[in-house]
């Protein structure tokens, strides 16, 4: 029994990691119709970050809010200097240059920080294990888990509840009514693009300690995050958590229970929300 | 001749939703083979929407269209171009970076059955070239055949857009604010031009110039806020007296 | 137009006698070019006249080649043209299986699509290691060809330069003839304005499903002459990196024209081989390149090239974004 809920823990901690990884993605193209191929590098790029920061200082806390922050800054500039160019040259050019600067990105990771594969700890509280109700859990997991959690409902909140919320929503809907109505379009898509990269970002920190640091963990979680996007529907942050949530318990059960065929399962699904749902469980058309 | 051999389209009941909005509220229309039918209306009445629902972008959530007497509801946009269903669209719709004969041959080509050929060249087939030849010399547009689609000034745009709705030979055409953003003197030169091209065909034009709709009509329907007001000649529209309240006592 | 004639005469007359111009080791880097070429040009299909962008083109190419090397790995003596036959007829199987399922969405939902299923396959190679011999990959030789009277050693690279240079450039031309058709006109429809195109008669669905088929086709056989050419094959061949390379040739080549991609592949291949000898950065560069094109010059080297022509000569101000646009007689 205890097994059963540690894996169903497992399944959501992981499917906090993917909600992480994924409302970046969502959220840029939900407000701007941008489909952030770089998406990926940038996660990579967030982790490679922390763990300089964290030799240079130690302390991971200091991580989390470095590195997004300078990730943020990045997210800016690359959407000032290059998405507004090629915005207007037509869809596929900017999945081109997004694909283009991704790839970049991954070269100028191996660069810098080499292709041996880094490691990050967490120290104190958050290293340690819980013991509650008779099961024994790494606090860490339960920390991302709650992290997800709160970023979830803060981004729910901010976008549905809150002044700044509507204004991002509909400079989205009708940007030249905006525009007209004197709010100050291109400030609104370069923040948004730059906390999409910066959420991105924050994701790699925390999946560091969780994962090992490597050139190569762009591609295994990312392919995840990706199913998740297109199971969920890719504007929809709700279908993000329900997408994240079936994922990580399918991908928790599965290796425990079928672990051949498990990485074929979420695959399947995928398969099956493309016949019957293109537009994602949760998603609406176009 | 009975009513049902001149009928070309009927339009039964038609109703609209859109999340909770009622667009179209029973609209019932009967189109004669060979008429020109005029269909005016205020802005967002539903002109162009019915029109979607014609030609098959939109499904209505009630209702029937019926046309050579057959039930053509539920088949798709290109089902029923095939069954001689043509239109032109009200914001200019072309092919921007293919030249003004492609943008006709790609009509004409599917017309003849050349779609998905992987082996035939459609400008080796003279019955091809000779036609889409033939409709740009109908449209005035023989002189520009090499210039791009996006290259063109706004009122050869226009008329390849009438060139385009013709291409794939329909027997009944469409046609959506044609004159759109034309001004008077060009305005009587298009409509003179396409009044000459569609002779044979059975016209449906939506307009909001009163000039064109009178010379142009031989009957006119009114949609009004989802139905359709009145139904018939031209003087008895202009007589109604609903339709004086309700729509040609203002200014267009 | 008959400049082009003329320049494509002139390189296919240098193509012919290149054995007697150049060394063995050129001769291998050519043969690599072209048969990289060929793998651009079936993405410039896909990309430049359908303007479909898929990030899942090097599936094609890699199930290409592993079937060729699964079939001569258990029958050595495969017929050399069967195998590439069978080959083929594979990836134009998955690319309509595929095809049917993918696109039913478009644009960016569709692209990201074609990078999940890369991702996928990618996952496939390395497990399913009975079949795809996992990590290490499959390892096979070329087989000979047994025309009866004549026997052609096909390990000699002058034999199989010639071989390539025949086969594929046969299969370019085929290409270059299919731009011509009436599916080729109707491609270019589903690049320009798709939304027309119901109301024309066409089913665009069925059009993109074609079209795909067609390229992952054309693909699989490039895959097929990898195999045969390096005589190697490992999962990486279906890795998001073989896709960033068709990306980048056609796009360093120029998208939408018809021979971008030959000089796009010629492009990457020589300063991939020169580069790599100096820095292992080169991706790096090459990345920049790419995303400079994007920006900047989307008609890549033939729009520089080109331009530069025509400030020179008296080229018509015209250059169109796909060659054949124009009106019928020319």
């Amino acid at each position: 029994m205890s097994q059963i809920i540690i894996f169903g823990l497992h399944g959501l901690t992981y499917a906090g990691l993917l909600f992480l990884i994924a409302s970046g993605l969502t959220i840029v193209f939900g407000m701007m119709r941008i489909l952030n191929f770089a998406h990926a590098s940038f996660y990579m790029l967030g982790a490679y970050l922390s763990y300089t920061l964290f030799l240079k200082t130690g302390h991971f806390w200091v991580c989390l809010i470095v590195s997004p922050a300078l990730l943020f800054l990045i997210g800016v500039l690359v959407e000032r200097v290059l998405i507004r160019k090629v915005h207007s040259l037509g869809l596929v050019y900017d999945l081109l240059l997004t694909f283009g600067l991704g790839y970049v990105l991954g070269e100028i990771v191996k660069w810098i920080w080499g292709t041996m594969p880094l490691s990050v700890k967490v120290e104190g509280f958050l290293a340690g294990s819980l013991t509650l109700l008779g099961i024994t859990y790494p606090v860490y997991r339960l920390f991302i888990l709650l992290v997800a959690l709160g970023i979830g409902i803060g981004l729910a909140l901010i976008l549905f509840k809150t002044n700044l919320g509507i204004i991002i929503r509909a400079s989205v809907d009708d940007s030249e009514m905006c525009n007209a109505l004197g709010i100050n379009i291109p400030l609104i898509f370069g923040g948004v693009f730059g906390f999409g990269v910066a959420l991105a970002g924050f994701a790699g920190v925390m999946a560091g300690p969780l994962l090992t640091i490597s050139t190569d963990m762009a591609n295994m979680v990312l392919l995840d995050a990706f199913v998740v996007v297109i199971v969920g529907g890719l504007s929809s942050l709700g279908g993000a958590v329900l997408a994240s949530l079936i994922i990580g318990q399918l991908q928790s059960f599965g290796a425990l229970l079928i672990p051949e065929v498990s990485m074929v399962l979420i695959y399947v699904l995928m398969a099956l929300v493309l016949i019957f749902k293109p537009s994602g469980l949760l998603g609406k058309k176009g | 001749m009975s009513a049902q051999a001149s009928e070309l389209m009927m339009i039964k009941g038609i109703h609209l939703d859109c999340s909770g909005l009622q667009v179209l509220k029973g609209v019932d229309l009967r189109v004669a083979k060979g008429q020109r039918h005029a269909l005016i209306g205020p802005n967002g009445a539903g002109k162009t929407t019915l029109f979607h629902i014609i030609t098959g972008s939109l499904t209505p959530s009630m209702g029937q269209i019926l046309y050579k007497g057959g039930d053509i509801t539920d088949l798709t946009v290109y089902d029923r171009n095939r069954l001689g269903i043509g239109r032109s669209f009200q914001i200019t719709n072309l092919f921007p970076n293919l030249t003004v004969f492609d943008n006709v041959l790609a009509g004409v080509q599917a017309c003849h059955g050349l779609r998905y050929n992987l082996l035939r060249d459609p400008r080796k087939i003279t019955e091809i070239m000779e036609k889409t030849e033939a409709i740009l010399e109908w449209v005035n547009l023989i002189h520009a055949r090499g210039q791009f689609a996006r290259e063109l000034p706004y009122g050869e745009q226009r008329a390849l857009e009438i060139g385009l709705s013709l291409s794939t030979d329909p027997e009944l055409l469409l046609l959506d604010e044609p004159t759109a953003g034309m001004s008077r003197e060009d305005t009587r030169k298009f409509i003179s031009m396409i009044d000459k091209l569609t002779r044979n065909l059975t016209l449906i034009v939506i307009e909001h110039d009163m000039d064109v709709v009178f010379s142009l009509a031989s009957t006119i329907s009114v949609l009004h806020y989802g139905t359709i007001l009145v139904s018939g000649k031209p003087e008895e529209v202009q007589n109604d007296q609903r339709v004086k309240d309700a729509y040609l006592g203002e200014d267009e | 137009m008959k400049q082009t004639f003329y320049y494509t005469a002139g390189g296919v007359v240098l193509l012919c006698l290149a054995p007697f111009i150049i060394g063995e080791v050129y001769l291998n880097l050519l043969i690599e070019i072209i048969i990289y070429s060929l793998y651009a040009l079936s993405f410039n299909i896909l990309l430049g006249y359908g303007g479909l962008l898929s990030f899942g083109h090097s599936v094609f190419l890699g199930v290409g080649a592993y079937v060729t090397g699964i079939i001569l790995l258990r029958a050595p003596d495969f017929p050399f043209l069967a195998v590439i036959l069978i080959s083929g007829l594979g990836t134009l199987v998955l690319g309509l299986g595929l095809g049917s399922l993918l696109l039913k969405q478009t644009g960016p939902a569709f692209a990201l699509l074609t990078l999940a299923f890369n991702g996928i396959f990618a996952t496939i190679a390395i497990k399913w290691k009975s079949v795809t011999g996992g990590d290490d990959g499959i390892c096979i030789f070329r087989p000979t060809i047994n025309l009866g009277a004549i026997l052609l050693d096909t390990t000699d690279v002058t034999v199989f330069y010639y071989l390539c240079l025949v086969l594929i450039g046969g299969l370019t031309f085929l290409l270059w003839r299919f731009t011509k058709t009436a599916m080729g006109h109707t491609v270019l429809l589903l690049r320009e304005n798709e939304g027309r195109m119901p109301f024309l008669g066409y089913n665009p669905a069925l059009a993109r499903l074609i079209l795909f088929t067609l390229s992952a086709t054309v693909a699989g056989i490039a895959g097929s002459f990898y195999m045969l050419f390096f005589g190697t094959v490992a999962y990486n061949i279906i890795g998001v990196e073989m896709t960033a390379i068709a990306l980048l040739m056609t796009f360093i080549g120029g998208v939408g024209m018809f021979f971008g991609p030959l000089l796009g592949a010629a492009f990457y291949t020589y300063v991939q081989n020169l580069l790599s000898g100096i820095t292992n950065k080169w991706p790096f560069f090459m990345g920049i390149i790419f995303i400079l094109m994007v920006l900047y010059q989307p008609k890549g080297l033939i729009g520089i090239f080109s331009g530069l022509v025509s400030r020179i000569g008296s080229l018509k101000r015209r250059t169109s974004q796909e060659p054949h646009s124009g009106g019928p007689i020319r």
